[in-house]
């Protein structure tokens, strides 16, 4: 009897070694509706090619998320790979989330195939924390019929944006519709206006940073944009765009699809976000790494490369309105040339510049859309707001 | 006064029985709060909270943020917020305990169906008054301008100016209920016979509100009060998610500004410092409850 309990455990020790289940993989991600299903795609293609590991994707909140893993950093539940907004990359990679993978990374043959500004953010103090998993920057949406009825071109400089401005207001209608909510997403908004005037980031203080929030405020203090803008997120201005209440909007291609279903039957296009002396734009998208704390590094890698193959990227990308951040799935197809709509972000997005990276860039970000609102809101002139932001900043990087 | 003697087991088995709830209160509530203060009191942020053996560095994280202009402003805010959250619904909440207790047909029905504002989640509340203040496309200000009240809709947490008074609205909706509710419970623990004999005497009706219902409805107005003020004291996710502290502070509570100092901007120690700062808030008014409380009870006893 012991002996035949002993020979049917040995069996069933044995079985569990063939048959042995695939690892679960957790991958946290942010994205809600629309994007979520192509990501859907790329987790089943990799659980269907090979049968060491399960992916599993879990959905939370972009904020939820964050809160997240900075409860897991304390010694919480993290997932094997973690999914961040790109400038945040460098904070996390700092604290410790993310395992380091240089060496993976060195003998992986997507190695050296990556656009310089996402790959970078990746990085920290020289080590590698991940991969970029897409990119994506800001571009003008307009609305083709009331800039015909109102006789204007889409605007090229903010010079013309001005008056287009005056002829697309009317009751009910506000010519733009951006985001200049006082986090991430606003300081995101207001960098292409920032940089387009010949500012940079690290001196806030400069007429030329002044001009950038002036020409904003003063949109709002004529009543071509709506003083609301100071609690709209990216969504927020889209719904604007789509019902008809904004004539124009800066925003992403990840809204593409959210725009073409809350209003099929508008007429609308894209241009470059008008510009004073140089077009610009600013280098969006998430990366993931996989977490200090995976017990399956080698497979949470292995989900990483399944990812950033060729053609899993292609795939993905021209399902999701999004941009291959390696440059051969860029260059190597047409479609980001030859699509109506994603065309005019391609162009775009070559003018994208990066946030950061650096580990401090949370309190930089929070200087800058803290100016941003008190200048829209008229609490202070931007030329205060700005010189406040500039002190915050200094101090930011001192310490 | 009776006071119980014990024999000396007896005692040693009172301990015992103590234990589970001393160390229940001590896991669950005496650590966060050791933790959180010891926090505030160390330097950890983005660049050293996996690091081993954080530095003390005094009192700094409380200079750092008493120094700063975002503190003193979420005080403020907050004690405003709270103060005004606490009149609105404790007036309105007695006006109603009081209609509702005058005996008329369906009134337990409809005190029940007010009852469902405070049941609602108040991010939905939140996301509701976010709507029906928007100065574009929201319901009050319809009312305003289509009336004919003001020419131009109002931007309530659009403009610093109002934008507060747009959550204390929100947030005096939810509690409103709450306040209506224990309100009545007090009411009608009040013998109506009171009235009555008051009646036949001659009180008015304003005499037997102020000599009858309010001496004899103020334990449950304490109550009120207090649960009230600290409920509204911390409050959070209303304004998180109706105006996220914004436009520029102006909604900023401590609640919020902590939690920006953790979460978004990582200064770990400086976020624990702004969340001791309300706990000490709330540890001041619970005292000075207790002691009430207390003054009350050696009163009547």
């Amino acid at each position: 009897m012991k002996r035949l309990l002993l020979l049917s455990f040995a069996l069933v020790l044995l079985a569990g070694l063939c048959f042995a289940e695939p690892v679960e993989i957790k991958v946290w991600h942010y994205w809600g509706g629309f994007e979520a299903v192509p990501f859907q795609a790329v987790i089943d293609g990799f659980n269907a090619s090979q049968n060491k590991a399960h992916a599993v994707a879990q959905y939370l909140p972009r904020e939820e998320l964050n809160r997240q893993y900075t409860i897991g950093l304390a010694g919480g539940n993290l997932p094997d790979i973690a999914m961040v907004d790109n400038p945040d990359h460098a904070s996390y990679a700092a604290m410790g989330l993310f395992l380091d993978i240089t060496d993976r990374v060195k003998a992986w043959e997507g190695n050296g195939k990556f656009f310089e500004g996402p790959w970078l953010s990746c990085t920290y103090q020289g080590k590698v924390y991940g991969v970029p998993q897409n990119s994506n920057c800001l571009a003008l949406y307009y609305n083709v019929d009331m800039l015909k009825a109102a006789g204007v071109n889409p605007p090229a400089t903010w010079d013309e944006l001005a008056a287009a401005a005056k002829k697309l207001t009317k009751p009910g209608v506000y010519a733009l519709a951006i985001s200049a909510i006082g986090n991430e997403e606003g300081t995101f908004q207001y960098l292409p206006w920032l940089l387009s005037s010949g500012a940079t980031i690290t001196k806030l203080d400069s007429p030329e940073s002044v001009k950038s929030l002036t020409f904003l405020t003063n949109l709002v203090k004529n009543g071509f944009m709506s003083s609301e803008v100071i609690n709209w997120t990216q969504a927020d201005a889209e719904k604007q765009f789509a019902t008809g209440r904004a004539a124009m909007m800066v925003n992403g291609p990840w809204n593409l699809q959210a725009v073409q279903t809350d209003a099929p039957n508008m007429n609308w296009y894209l241009a470059k976000i008008p510009k004073d002396k140089k077009y610009t734009s600013v280098l969006g998208g998430e990366n993931m790494g996989i977490t200090a704390t995976s017990q399956y590094p080698n497979e949470a890698w292995a989900f990483l490369k399944y990812m950033s193959g060729t053609s899993v990227m292609e795939t993905y990308m021209t399902t999701s309105g999004k941009f291959p951040p390696r440059s051969d799935v860029m260059n190597g197809s047409d479609f980001w040339k030859s699509d109506r709509l994603l065309k005019v972000f391609a162009d775009q997005m070559q003018y994208a510049m990066p946030r950061g990276p650096h580990p401090r860039w949370p309190d930089i970000s929070n200087a800058i859309s803290t100016a941003l609102q008190e200048a829209l809101s008229k609490t202070k002139t931007p030329a205060q707001a700005l010189k406040d932001a500039q002190g915050k900043v200094t101090k930011a990087l001192s310490n | 006064m009776r006071r119980a003697t014990y024999e000396k087991g007896d005692r040693g088995a009172g301990y015992l029985w103590v234990l589970p709830a001393l160390a229940f209160m001590i896991a669950f509530i005496g650590y966060p709060l050791a933790y959180n203060l010891v926090l505030s009191f160390q330097k950890v942020d983005v660049m050293n909270i996996k690091t081993v053996g954080k530095p003390f560095i005094g009192i700094g994280n409380y200079r750092e943020i008493f120094l700063g202009d975002v503190l003193s402003t979420s005080l403020t805010n907050t004690l405003l917020f709270t103060i005004g959250c606490l009149v609105l619904q404790f007036s309105i909440g007695l006006a109603l305990a009081l209609y509702f207790t005058t005996g008329f047909r369906l009134q337990v029905r409809l005190r029940g169906l007010l009852t469902v504002a405070w049941m609602v989640p108040s991010t939905v509340v939140a996301l509701l008054f976010k709507f029906m203040l928007s100065p574009s496309c929201g319901i009050l200000n319809y009312i305003i301008v289509g009336t004919g009240i003001l020419r131009e809709p109002i931007g309530w947490l659009t403009s610093s100016s109002t934008a507060l008074w747009g959550t204390i609205i929100a947030n005096t909706w939810i509690g409103v209920p709450f306040n209506m509710i224990l309100l009545t419970a007090g009411i009608s623990g009040i013998p109506g016979e009171l009235y009555e004999s008051a009646a036949i005497d001659g009180a008015t009706g304003a005499q037997r509100f102020f000599r009858i219902t309010v001496p004899l409805l103020k334990p449950a107005m304490y109550a009120v009060l207090i649960l009230g003020f600290v409920y509204t004291f911390k409050v959070f996710d209303l304004i998180y998610v109706m105006t996220n502290g914004g436009p520029v502070h102006a909604t900023e509570v401590l609640s919020t500004y902590a939690y920006k100092l953790s979460f978004e901007r990582f200064h770990f120690s400086e976020g624990a410092a702004a969340a001791n700062v309300l706990f000490a808030c709330l540890f001041l008014v619970a005292l000075g409850y207790l002691r009430l409380v207390r003054d009350d009870e050696e009163i009547h006893a």
